[in-house]
């Protein structure tokens, strides 16, 4: 998987929710959502947040949410997901 | 005076969508909205004539509208809609949910057909609007959602569990919305008029509103005027703190 669109989805998280942290401390595997240890603990609304950062970065629809909440579970995860989409 | 173009330099005028204003309630605000600046779209099922002619009237006052044919229960007419005003005028900025039907009738008799149509127009039909224009006000860090719910939500009337089942849940779903999207500049507030004089009550039985009257302060029906003004106030900037309500317009109605 491109590191430069790691990057690019890590920088995305960081900016879109204001987040205090190095874009680059965040673990590609790492859970995104809910309480999970090592997870950035993000909630609903910051779920709102990142579907709108991602469609606008990326040009793409996030149509319903089983697709939102599979695609959105980790870096990795929304790398292919943007992978899929743009192909 | 409240100004609904945004407050950076580009000239965009604020889209208002008001469903079932061909006449009535909905009619009143699409020309309310109109009069405050907005570019008013009206949409109607089945009333052309009405539609049309609300929008000459906006025109007349020097205002900014259309009608546009567009069934609330129909998935495929709203999605057209939205896509449409989406390309012509970045999306919608204030949604009104008012187009609604009335098939009155005691709950032990009432066909599955009148059940389906009532919910599926003022409760489906709401879910489907907001739905398609909510991306865009999120987008945009504004937006106001006005639901129209009525004085049936609150007050068991006979023969209209259909009507106050669809009207309630309004209720619910406009806190419940609210929660969500405060975060985005979103309001989202249920207006709930008492019986306001249109073609909707036309059908009641003199005695039916001497009842009525009976219970309201006030001392006289609604008009759709008295309605309008506050959907108005809701949309406009300096209504942003305020989200999450029904407000009851019914006279003070006691019951």
């Amino acid at each position: 998987m491109s590191d430069d669109l790691k990057k690019r989805v890590k920088e995305l998280i960081v900016r879109q929710l204001k987040l205090e942290m190095d874009p680059a401390t965040i673990a590609d595997d790492a859970p995104l959502f809910g309480d999970a240890d090592g997870g950035l603990g993000l909630d609903s609304i910051d779920a709102l947040e990142l579907v709108l950062g991602v469609e606008k970065e990326f040009g793409i629809k996030v149509q319903d949410e089983e697709v939102g909440v599979k695609a959105f579970a980790s870096v990795n995860a929304l790398c292919e997901f943007v992978r899929q989409k743009a192909a | 005076m409240n100004s609904p173009n945004s407050s950076d330099s580009s000239p965009r005028t604020r889209v208002a969508l008001v469903s079932g204003a061909s006449r009535g309630i909905g009619r009143a605000i699409g020309e309310r909205l109109a009069a405050d600046g907005y570019h008013a779209v009206l949409t109607y099922r089945a009333d052309a004539s009405g539609a049309e002619a609300a929008v000459e009237a906006i025109r007349a006052a020097g205002g900014s509208g259309e009608a546009v044919k567009a069934d609330v229960t129909s998935a495929a007419d709203i999605a057209a809609l939205a896509d449409r005003l989406d390309k012509e005028r970045e999306g919608v900025d204030v949604l009104v949910n008012n187009a609604a039907v009335l098939k009155n009738g005691l709950f032990a008799l009432m066909p599955d057909a009148n059940w389906n149509l009532v919910l599926d127009t003022a409760l489906g039909g709401t879910y489907r609007m907001t739905k398609a224009v909510m991306r865009g006000m999120l987008r945009r860090r504004w937006g106001r959602i006005v639901n129209i719910s009525s004085l049936a939500a609150f007050s068991g009337s006979v023969g209209q569990t259909n009507y106050s089942a669809a009207k309630g849940a309004l209720v619910a779903f406009t806190k419940s919305l609210a929660a969500e999207v405060g975060a985005f500049g979103v309001t989202v507030n249920a207006v709930a008029p008492g019986f306001v004089e249109t073609e909707m009550i036309s059908f009641l039985t003199k005695e039916v509103r001497e009842d009525f009257l009976k219970r309201v302060p006030v001392q006289r029906f609604g008009r759709p005027e008295d309605i309008a003004p506050f959907v108005s106030f809701l949309c406009t900037d300096g209504a942003g703190y305020l989200t999450g309500q029904t407000v009851r317009i019914d006279g003070g109605f006691v019951g």
